[in-house]
This record gives C-alpha cells, structure tokens and sequence, in this order.
C-alpha cells in the first residue's frame, strides 16, 4: 500500500527534517506518484529562489572580521 | 540544502585548537546567509556590513575565551546573535523593529554578475528585488517562521519553541508562507525566468 503523506511531512522532507526512512517513503512514493513529484518539485523551485535573494557582504568587511580573529590575542590582552 | 564534507562543528574544534583556516571555512560558508538576515532587518547595506563584523566580534571573542557551547549549532547560533545585534539597533534608534526591504535602488551583488551584460544584470537585479518585496508582502507570522527556517536555519522545532507555537503550526505557516511566494511568483511570471532557473 502507498503510504499518503502530509503538507507538512513534504515541508520537512525539502528542509531535510525527516528521518532516513521516511526520505525513502517519500521518494519511493514520488517515483510512482506524478502529482506527489509535482509538489515536490514546485517547494524545491519556491526555495531555490529564497537562496537568490541573498546578498553578499563586501571582501572588506570579510577581512576585518578575519584580521580581527588573527589579532584576538594581541587585543585581549589589553 | 548543502552537505559540506567537514562538518561546522569540526570546524569550530579546529578554530577553537587555533586553525584561523578553519574560521575563514566558517565564515566564507555562512556569511551570505548572515548578512542577508541582517540586510533584510536594516535595510542598509553599509549599516549591514556593521553589523556582520560586530557579530563576528561577539562570536570570536565566545569562542576564543572558551564560552562557546557545543550542544547548539552554529549557524542558528550566529544568526541569532545578528538577529538580536540588527532588532538592538532599532531599538537604540527608537524604530518599529520589522522586517524591511530594499526599494531597488541598490545595486545587488554585482559581483556575482559579473560576466552578464549590464541589461542581463538590470533584469536578474530587478528580479531579485521583485523577490525580496515578495518576501516582505507575505503576512508577518509567515514570514518570520520563513526567516527563521531558511535564512536564520532554525529547525521547525525551534521555531516551534522560540514562537510558542506548535510545530505543526510552524511547519504550516511555512507551507504557506511557500504556497503563498509560489502563487505571487506565478502570477508575475517570475517563477520559470530563466534568471532563475539557469538551465
């Protein structure tokens, strides 16, 4: 018997909060079910576009925040 | 969601043993999620880039005078400490302390564009604020819950805890803060752009 699976089970299979054996069910599931595949497909895409929303600090900023890791000792002996 | 073949917490042991390589790994990998919290709270890139070094401070000096605890993870911990840093701010200056946007004036991380013509570059800029506005639209419960999973990477139970909610409620406001950002996104005809979707 196909397992069904809710909403919320497919929320936490595309955020990679399910268990090893439900991933399995779902998958399985998803192989032999067109509509199941389509759902998973269309969150997949929604979160891809979150990650192109990011922006990214300037390499200046990074440095600092590196050359302060460096500098730590010298800092917090102060 | 990306697997990394050396774990944040090894990295964090390596940085704790005195490996600068290994914060640089830590920082180079998050550091775009942890700006882009920050960004979309202040709404300044300048004041964005502020607070990214002084959450970093706050997160060198824990770690190196050995303060830091093991049993959380890493990202959820440092976004947390961005979070607060980017909420204190308003505060100090006395604002309304939500989730804002940009306005599209700003230019949108032209160095990851940098091989497109100027016109491929307007429009996938023009596309990703249209995204963010998108984000800011969805009701205020949705995108928190939003916020939190994917850019702040808070697991639903977590959330569930931090908003005191269940988490049946927290995964459902995802679900439909998702359905929701899927059905905006169609009706604009941005949803199979290929400046999305590169094939």
């Amino acid at each position: 018997m196909i397992k069904t699976f809710t909403q919320n089970d497919l929320i936490r299979f595309v955020y990679q909060e399910t268990h090893a054996e439900e991933n399995i069910e779902i998958e399985t599931a998803a192989i032999f079910d067109e509509e199941l595949a389509d759902e998973l497909n269309a969150l997949k895409r929604t979160i891809s576009a979150l990650d192109l929303v990011e922006r990214t600090p300037s390499f200046k900023s990074i440095d600092k925040i590196l050359s302060y890791s460096k500098s730590y000792d010298l800092h917090s002996s102060k | 969601m990306r697997k990394y073949e050396v774990s944040d917490s090894q990295l964090i042991s390596l940085y704790k043993n005195g490996s600068e390589d290994a914060f640089t790994e830590l920082v180079t990998r998050h550091k775009n999620k942890i700006f882009t919290t920050i960004y979309m709270i202040v709404k300044d890139h300048d004041l964005a880039e502020d607070l990214l070094q002084e959450t970093y401070v706050k997160v060198v000096n824990t770690v190196k005078s050995g303060r830091y605890n093991e049993e959380g993870k890493f990202l959820p911990w440092v976004t947390r400490i961005a979070h607060n840093l980017a909420i204190d701010h308003f505060r100090k200056a006395k604002r309304y302390p939500t989730i804002v946007l940009e306005d599209g004036s700003n230019v949108f991380n032209s160095l990851e564009f940098s091989e497109d013509s100027i016109e491929d570059r307007q429009i996938k800029e023009d596309t990703h604020t249209l995204l963010r506005e998108l984000i800011q639209e969805l009701p205020d419960s949705q995108r928190e819950v939003l916020m939190m999973r994917h850019y702040m990477q808070m697991s639903f139970q977590e959330i569930a805890e931090v908003t005191d909610v269940s988490i049946n409620t927290a995964l459902g406001r995802m679900r439909y803060a998702l359905i929701n950002l899927r059905k905006r996104m169609d009706k604009l005809n941005v949803a199979y752009d290929k400046n999305l979707y590169p094939e």
